[in-house]
């Protein structure tokens, strides 16, 4: 064989599957657009397009550059796939009040305003796709669900019953500071020395902002609802 | 080899020296920086492990946090050692296989420090807290078009050598080694124009990456790891390769098989539906190759008979990473079942350990067993102790083996965890506990084996290895020489002469 007929043959063979799952998928995807609700399939009209409030491209980085990722999975998979959706507040909350269970798979537009989605590489921890509703809805019983956040990420075992828990304690993204007149809002309930506090740096309120938004659980259009249809 | 030659010995000897003369200096230095990194990256390893076991251990610096350590070793690994020690097996099979000379050594010496430079900025981006969250590619974007100059200034010469040889065959080494140096480029810069170049979605992004790090493993350290395992396992027992249409079959099956693979770590995620189960059914063929190799090799080295395996190291290291390929064939298959078990590995512990037995189990001990046939070509010295050797393969394959065992049974372990989803959360961490530790163990393993290693590897480097024309071998049956038997592979170059 000769080395063109060589070259042509690796052309070929890697060329053809580039091409089907990379280069077309990528190009097919790049732009996704508003889907246009129906009153009569949806019930309402206009589109969707979900929007995020906080700090999500800053905190997305900063979740990047410490390696959340690695133990922390961003993706509630359909029953095909596994259990997850079973789970009673993982991809929504079972009982969410009004709204009853809010519960759904990841859909492609849950990741707007993030260049990469960090759908994870192990389950060290549990899934994050709905921290925000957790921490609003169970964790932050006394506290904000900021204070809760910084408290959790300060010391992942501060509070016994996650005595067990191996999530790194994050407290380089906390601030030692002296206390000038009254003290912080935001200082943390943990000891530190005399006349100091502990406040959150700037990364700890953009990580803190962008895992508040994690709220996956906004009803989808009937087209991306793959949920079986209830009995009324 | 297959090679048609009319030269007599003696000028096919003035070649071979002449090509190993030529390398020296480039070959010397991507197996001792390689190896530097490949220490570099076990302590990380270590450190890393031992957090998921103990959280408060080092939590002092945010250097020295889990989530950056981890990818910091991770990309050692990949970059520092296994990109390297590639680097250093293709120059030197390439040309001695091409039967020509390098022309360019200074120029790959030099590109072989910018490569070590762009992996040293890049482990310290990823430390200091700039790394891109991108499993295998957390280096800082700035460094992937420096990785990418230096490679195609490192390999360039390879291709040339293959394609203006003497004479019109080519050798089964060769295919599998030109493979692996096109791939490489055309997935890095896929990877990296499309991650950080065009703007995509982010989930798709997600996707590529996920295929990127599979190609780097399957079309990268895979081929890499079996063209040179096709030339050193004839080359050493002295017999020809059992079946080479198998090895023929062996490579197109790669070819074809392993660019679809790498998406199934995307089941359920909101990509188009038949691309992770594309990239499942892919990795599960990926055994087809693997045993292809796997078997055709190990029955060529059976039939030379086991004393030949048991003396020579270079055997003995290939030997073990080819029955590691048939571990990781084996894996390949048994934890991307859809609906079965890729659901339980998909994100668990068993995909760390299915890297590493790629990555070290098979590609590392190859590597090992050409390291420890070709430093004494290049430096005309023999190693100097077989007891150095022995040590470093025994507990190398320890620590293969535990973890080995973490990614078959830990990471399925956990995964049951995880899927029962009645159980609270806290149950899946319980089961994974002890595999965690099982890690921590197989790193302490790889480290103490590695200083036999390493230490050896410098007393060569340092040119203090033995001037003999009779190589190093295992298990004597001659007692009276301490460095084993003298053997009939042979190493006297006309250099050698006097």
């Amino acid at each position: 064989m000769t080395f063109r007929t060589f070259l042509l043959g690796l052309a070929a063979s890697f060329g053809i599957a580039w091409l089907s799952v990379v280069v077309v998928p990528f190009l097919k995807m790049r732009d996704l657009q508003p889907i246009v609700l129906k009153e009569d399939v949806d019930g309402k009209d206009g589109i969707y397009f979900p929007k995020r409030s906080g700090r999500v491209a800053n905190g997305a980085t900063v979740y990047a550059q410490n390696g959340c990722y690695l133990c922390h999975t961003q993706v509630v998979r359909p029953t095909y796939a596994g259990n997850d959706l079973f789970r009673a507040d993982w991809g929504g909350l079972k009982d969410a009040g009004d709204r009853g269970d809010t519960r759904r798979e990841t859909n492609a537009y849950d990741f707007q305003g993030e260049k990469f989605a960090q759908i994870g590489v192990t389950r060290q921890g549990p899934d994050l796709s709905n921290i925000g509703l957790r921490v609003e809805n169970a964790y932050a019983k006394n506290v904000s669900p900021e204070a809760w956040l910084y408290a959790h990420l300060y010391n992942p075992r501060a509070d016994v019953t996650r005595a067990k828990s191996n999530c790194p304690p994050y407290r380089f993204l906390f601030e030692e500071k002296k206390v000038l007149g009254n003290r912080s809002r935001e200082a943390l309930p943990f000891e530190s020395p005399a006349g100091t506090e502990i406040v959150p740096s700037a990364e700890a309120k953009a990580l803190v902002s962008y895992l508040l938004s994690l709220k996956k659980d906004d009803a989808p259009p009937a087209s991306l609802n793959f949920a079986p249809v209830k009995k009324k | 080899m297959s090679q048609q030659t009319s030269n007599s010995p003696a000028q096919d000897a003035l070649l071979r020296a002449s090509i190993d003369r030529s390398l020296r200096h480039p070959v010397m230095f991507f197996f001792t920086s390689g190896a530097a990194w490949l220490a570099v990256s076990i302590v990380l390893g270590v450190i890393a492990s031992a957090k998921v076991v103990s959280p408060n251990f080092l939590a002092c610096s945010s250097w020295l946090n889990y989530g950056r350590v981890f990818p910091a070793h991770v990309n050692a690994l990949v970059y520092g050692w296994g990109a390297q020690a590639a680097f250093g097996a293709i120059i030197w099979l390439m040309a001695r296989l091409s039967r020509r000379a390098c022309c360019a050594p200074g120029v790959i010496l030099a590109a072989g420090h910018a490569w070590n430079l762009a992996v040293s900025l890049g482990v310290l981006g990823i430390l200091s807290g700039h790394g891109t969250g991108m499993p295998w590619m957390e280096f800082p974007s700035f460094v992937w078009p420096a990785l990418f100059l230096a490679y195609t200034a490192i390999v360039i010469w390879s291709l040339v050598q293959m394609r203006v040889r003497p004479g019109v065959s080519t050798y089964i080494s060769q295919w599998f080694l030109a493979g692996a140096t096109i791939w490489f480029p055309w997935v890095l810069l896929t990877a990296f124009a499309l991650l950080h170049c065009l703007p995509g979605h982010p989930v798709m992004a997600a996707g590529i990456n996920a295929w990127y790090k599979s190609a780097l493993l399957l079309l990268f350290f895979a081929p890499v790891g079996m063209g040179t395992a096709y030339y050193l396992v004839p080359k050493v027992s002295g017999t020809p390769v059992q079946s080479y249409s198998l090895a023929k079959v062996g490579f197109w099956t790669l070819a074809v098989i392993a660019p679809w693979a790498g998406m199934q770590k995307l089941a359920g995620a909101p990509i188009p539906v038949w691309l992770p189960y594309v990239g499942a059914a892919a990795t599960v063929l990926f055994a087809l190759p693997a045993f292809a190799v796997a078997g055709n090799l190990l029955t060529t080295a059976f039939k030379a008979g086991s004393d030949t395996i048991a003396h020579s190291p270079t055997l003995r290291f290939t030997i073990a990473g080819l029955f590691g390929l048939v571990a990781f064939g084996l894996a390949c298959v048994v934890l991307n079942l859809p609906e079965s078990t890729l659901p339980l590995t998909q994100f668990t512990l068993s995909g760390y350990g299915f890297d590493l037995l790629g990555l070290y189990g098979f590609f590392t001990f190859v590597m090992f067993g050409a390291i420890y046939f070709i430093v004494p070509r290049v430096t005309l010295r023999e190693w100097l102790s077989r007891r150095l050797i022995t040590t470093h393969f025994i507990l190398s394959v320890y620590g293969v083996g535990a973890i080995a065992f973490v990614a078959l049974f830990g990471g399925l372990q956990q995964g049951i965890g995880q899927e029962q989803f009645s159980m609270p959360w806290e149950n899946a961490a319980d089961r994974a506990y002890p595999y965690a530790i099982a890690t921590t163990i197989a790193w302490c393993f790889i480290l103490f084996s590695n200083l036999f290693f390493f230490l050896h590897l410098t007393l060569m480097w340092l040119r203090l290895g033995r001037r003999s024309s009779h190589p190093t071998l295992l298990d004597g049956g001659h007692g009276g020489n301490p460095h084993g038997p003298e053997g009939d592979i042979d190493n006297a170059g006309p250099l050698h002469s006097h």
